[in-house]
């Protein structure tokens, strides 16, 4: 019982790592219509910079230096490229964002080269223990902050004017525009949020018990593609549904692979992206996303 | 025929413009004789131009760099001591990107001009030039040490295989690490040549020894272990042996450690990486973990290891320091044994040191690699002797070589 517990403590404290990824693809989506795939690189950038600037400011201000600077980088892209596009279509938008992925990426890696970068965390290998089972301090700290901050998301889209602000432009852009809302306002708002999420996310990624900054953390944060789409496109408390779906079922598969032999080794790999497809052949708008309106 | 005399006027004009920019003197272009030694593409009286296909901007470029380093510095050394058959070895480095396109690309514009290639670094870079390389005869050093590399006549590989490193890593665990008949061990491993061909070695070492193997199947995006470590200890493994990268390598040890479960891990060649004493998992890796390496470490007191160290030392006082040092030195001593064999057969055309690569046994590095590789059997490992090294914070490099060894499973091991 106490290595079920395990196994779905695990997936349940890296799936909300896994939302708060998920949660900034969703808000860019929302706020420009951008299927942001540059968002891997920004979570690198953003542990990067914590990694990098924390020897000689301590953790904590680190932290803070990693969010400006993965928010800024998300601000920066929306005001250079996705607001100057001259054909703005999701498709365009989307390519785009690819190549921004692979500049970003080349520059991190080459600057990471083959080396880990320490993190620093405070908590370093710490663990919690409780009835039997260890989780890393870390991802339980993961996993409250990510309940804080969705709590927060909750607050600003419901209850204040930018919030709902962001809403109405999600909802319909151009008579958003025309009731006073300024598309470019809540635009950067939301790229700066999601590189807020990122940025955290990418704290909580890189710290025990993975090993530190590596050019492969990129990679992790795609884990989080299955995460979004299955929770709904649009849809913030779908991405987070999404993120813990998938970090439970990930690690359920993998905890019992020994009884699943049937399945093929390393299903636990796939797993993420066979549940999207379910969810997607029963809903195709996701778990919460919002069904499109189709005039017939 | 009034139509057809312009365009063989402009044919014989483009015919004379072409020869006329090639910056290649006729006599040097080899082809022929010169004293006894037949010559062919790349070898020129006064030099021999070999080339390095290696990932100086990509996910390797940091250790890349370390080895194109010392490979200068080596040949600058052999040439000043007067060179290979009497000339000058001239080394192109060009850089794939870790992109097997690239290398193709590459490998086309270089292989007019060299006679053998040093290095192809990277599994897919190597995968997508080896079949071309030995369609055109050519030497490939050091490509890693997958198996499936193994079946091309002009690959040269530079110790024992994946899956003689995956054997012995079982037969060290039983015969020294006193893991007993009847156990269960995990093999965490990347889907691919790498991973697979570690898990082929475990798995007829197990076979042998009366062990069960748990394998768990990973990818390179898997940079946190739990799930996978916490399913090992349920099931009751004695030790681990991990073919991946140093990040799983953390992961893997740290979770353990948190987890109370003291067994021994043991990694395949590249899986460990000194900046890894730097992270939180560093307690754990120096509790328990072990390397197996194809190559001597760089803390290794042979006098080829302490040769390949002190060259790279005074060629880059600040780099990076690790089995990288010794393993380029190594690859650059291999190669010039076979173009010394070439030589002295009197054919250092590029099928002639193909040939001379087939003739190469008992070959002895002073330590780097196990003494006595044996090229001459295709598709056989060129040793079943492998390097057993245990991280420690006292040794150069986080790694203290504890022995050599060859076990009984390594040596029974047949490749298919």
């Amino acid at each position: 019982m106490s290595y079920f517990l395990t196994q779905v403590l695990n997936g349940l404290s890296f799936g909300l790592v896994l939302s708060l990824i998920a949660a900034g693809f969703a808000i860019v989506f929302t706020s420009t219509g951008v299927l942001n795939f540059a968002h891997g690189s920004v979570v690198l950038l953003g542990a990067y910079l914590v990694a990098v600037t924390q020897p000689t400011i301590g953790f904590w201000p680190a932290v803070l230096v990693g969010i400006a600077g993965a928010a800024g980088v998300g601000v920066l892209i929306n005001a250079l490229l996705v607001r100057n596009l001259a054909d703005p279509n999701p498709g365009t938008a989307a390519i785009l964002m690819l190549g921004v992925d692979i500049l970003l990426l080349t520059e991190l890696t080459r600057r990471i080269g083959n080396r880990v970068l320490p993190l620093g965390a405070p908590w370093g290998a710490d663990t919690v223990r409780f009835a039997g089972i260890a989780l890393p301090t870390g991802r339980v700290l993961a996993a409250v902050l990510a309940i804080v901050v969705f709590a927060g998301l909750w607050f600003l889209f419901a209850r204040t004017r930018m919030g709902v602000g962001m809403r109405a432009a999600a909802a319909d852009g151009p008579t958003a525009s025309l009731m006073g809302i300024q598309l470019a306002r809540t635009g950067a708002t939301g790229w700066a949020l999601a590189g807020v999420l990122a940025a955290l996310a990418g704290v909580f990624l890189t710290s025990f018990p993975a090993p530190g900054i590596a050019p492969t953390v990129a990679l992790s944060a795609f884990l989080a593609i299955p995460a979004w789409v299955l929770g709904g496109f649009d849809s913030v408390p779908g991405a987070v549904l999404g993120g813990l779906l998938v970090g439970l079922v990930t690690a359920l598969t993998v905890g019992y692979e020994s009884h699943l032999t049937f399945l093929g080794s390393g299903f636990g790999d796939v797993v993420p992206y066979v549940l999207m497809i379910i969810v997607l052949l029963v809903r195709p708008q996701g778990l919460l996303g919002s069904k499109e309106a189709v005039r017939v | 025929m009034t139509k057809t005399r312009p365009a063989l006027v402009a044919a014989a004009a483009c015919l004379f413009a072409v020869t006329a920019c090639s910056t290649t003197e006729p006599e040097s272009a080899g082809g022929g004789g010169s004293g006894d030694v037949e010559t062919g593409t790349g070898v020129t009286d006064s030099a021999i131009s070999i080339g390095v296909l290696t990932d100086l901007s990509g996910p390797f470029a940091a250790g890349a760099a370390v080895q194109v380093t010392e490979f200068q510095a080596y040949w600058d050394q052999v040439n000043a001591d007067g060179g290979v058959c009497g000339r000058d070895v001239e080394m192109q480095v060009q850089d794939h990107a870790y992109d097997p396109q690239k290398a193709v690309s590459l490998y086309r514009s270089m292989s007019s001009d060299i006679v053998a290639l040093q290095q192809v670094l990277g599994g897919p870079t190597s995968a997508a030039v080896l079949p071309l390389a030995e369609q055109d005869s050519v030497y490939v050093g050091g490509v890693g040490w997958a198996s499936t590399a193994l079946g091309y006549a002009n690959n040269q590989l530079p110790g024992a295989s994946y899956s003689i490193q995956g054997a012995n890593a079982v037969d060290y665990l039983v015969d020294e690490l006193g893991i007993e008949e009847g156990s269960s061990i995990g093999v965490v491993y990347y889907v691919g040549d790498y991973g697979a061909d570690a898990l082929a070695g475990a798995q007829h070492a197990a076979e042998e020894r009366g062990l069960t193997v748990i394998p768990q199947e990973i990818t390179p995006a898997t940079t946190d272990l739990s799930a996978q470590a916490s399913a090992l200890v349920q099931e009751g493994a004695s030790a681990v042996i991990l073919g991946a990268a140093p990040t799983q390598l953390a992961s893997l040890a740290g979770v353990l450690g948190s987890q109370g479960a003291d067994i021994p891990i043991v990694g395949m060649n590249p899986t460990f990486n000194p900046a890894l004493l730097n992270t939180p998992a560093a307690d754990a890796l120096l509790a328990n973990t072990y390397s197996i390496l194809s190559v001597a470490p760089y803390a290794s007191d042979e006098p080829g290891v302490q040769e390949a160290n002190a060259l790279y030392a005074e060629a880059d006082p600040d780099g990076a320091t690790g089995w990288e040092v010794p393993l380029a030195y190594g690859q650059a001593e291999l190669l010039k044994n076979v173009l010394e064999r070439a030589c002295d057969a009197g054919d250092l055309t590029p099928e002639g040191v193909v040939t001379a690569l087939g003739s190469a046994d008992d070959v002895d590095t002073e330590g780097i690699f196990p003494d006595g590789l044996d090229f001459t059997q295709p598709g056989e490992s060129p040793t079943r002797t492998v390097f057993v090294t245990k991280v420690s914070d006292t040794a150069e490099a986080g790694l203290e070589l504890l022995d050599t060894f060859e076990g009984p499973s390594a040596k029974s091991y047949t490749f298919g």
